[in-house]
């Protein structure tokens, strides 16, 4: 899950405040929240602004930290990698659960994956998506997946 | 109370060019709204009403025609005769002129040398192209060296096999789509498969599928009861029981 959709979910936590609302409210130029909720690229560099997000949410820097280096781009380059090989890759979901199988497609918001243990097509939202394997790897099952 | 639509245009501070690329209505149209020629028919009034952020009933549908421009008053009576500025000096007269023939621009050096080019393409030589045009390229003239340059393009043209059409490939990332979730959805609404979604709090739902939009998916439960999930809810979906 990407930092901006951390925020999301967070922002939608609270009720659904107004991002201009939060804004003025964590004391961010008009225009910054939207930026880290929206970009594909890596967002959030500044960790003094990233505090007072965490701060204005309630939960922890390093939270907000493990996010933003699963940028929504980077999530788009593994499962690209994972359609063009056709490898079982692994995904685990902020459910808790893991899913494996291949990726058929994937676009803006979600995945196609075909279950490694067969079944009807998943289609998972990208914004489900915890953690995954970085720096260019496949996102490989572990045995037990 | 309704306004006319060229002073809401101007309230506004839309230029008509700007209106027109805004409203996708041509400027020709907008302008016989505006003069009252033509009254604007519902379908325009929506889409000037949503440009403009207004109403419908915001917008004068027949405006009234424009005042016909002040003229200057004249009186009555003949015009004042116009004032004659005395000659100075004698009056000059003026050589008689003799109607000269046009004049005619010799082709460029530039024009011979990409015509012989062209030619080379068709193993022609400057021997057989003079014979060709029916006199030396020195004698050429502008106009006639851009016909002949012309029709050697057009040969060339004609001899090319037809331009395959640009098979332009979007960079891999298609973030800026949301095509394949679409298509599979429309799909499933097709079949009126039943359809199980898993949200994040681990709550479960299945039914037939009603209709979709980007943030939400609304679902007919077994029951008969309609469901409508918001996506960033959504932690994942498949078509329940087989395959597909």
């Amino acid at each position: 899950m990407s930092l901006g959709d951390e925020l999301r979910y967070l922002r939608a936590f609270r009720g659904g405040d107004n991002l201009r609302e939060v804004e003025e409210q964590v004391g961010l130029q008009p225009g910054a929240l939207r930026t880290m909720e929206q970009r594909y690229r890596r967002v959030g560099e500044d960790d003094e602004v990233l505090a007072k997000v965490a701060a204005f949410y309630d939960v922890p820097l390093e939270r907000l930290q493990f996010h933003r280096e699963r940028y929504r781009k980077a999530l788009s380059a593994v499962l690209q990698q994972a359609k063009e090989s056709g490898a079982v890759a692994c995904f685990e979901l902020r459910t808790g659960e893991t899913l494996s199988g291949r990726v058929q497609w994937w676009d803006l918001g979600a995945f196609g994956l075909e279950p490694q243990g067969g079944g009807p097509l998943i289609v998972v939202q990208r914004h489900a998506i915890l953690d995954w394997p970085t720096a260019g790897k496949l996102p490989t099952c572990p045995p037990s997946a | 109370m309704p306004e006319e639509l060229r002073a809401l245009r101007e309230r506004k501070r839309l230029s008509l060019n700007q209106l027109a690329s805004k409203s996708g209505i041509s400027i020709a149209t907008l302008l016989e709204y505006e003069k009252g020629e033509r009254e604007i028919p519902p379908l325009d009034l929506r889409r000037l009403a949503k440009t403009l952020y207004v109403n419908e009933w915001d917008i004068n549908p027949r405006s009234s025609p424009p005042p016909p421009a002040p003229r200057q008053e004249r009186p009555a009576g003949p015009p004042p005769p116009r004032e004659r500025r005395p000659p100075e000096g004698p009056p000059r007269e003026r050589p008689p002129q003799e109607k000269q023939p046009p004049k005619v621009a010799p082709a460029r050096d530039t024009q011979i040398a990409h015509l012989l080019t062209l030619a080379a393409r068709f193993n022609v030589d400057r021997a057989a192209l003079e014979a060709e045009i029916g006199k030396p390229l020195d004698q050429l003239t502008q106009k006639e060296a851009r016909l002949w340059n012309g029709r050697f393009m057009h040969r060339i043209a004609e001899e090319q096999p037809p331009r395959q059409a640009i098979d332009r490939k979007r960079a891999y990332l298609p973030e800026g789509v949301d095509r394949f979730e679409v298509a599979y959805l429309q799909a499933q609404q097709e079949a009126a498969a039943p359809l199980h979604f898993t949200l994040f709090n681990g709550q479960a739902f299945e039914g037939t599928m009603v209709g979709f939009g980007p943030y939400h998916i609304t679902i007919r439960e077994p029951g008969g009861d309609e469901i409508t999930l918001n996506k960033l809810a959504i932690a994942y979906y498949r078509r329940a029981g087989g395959e597909g």
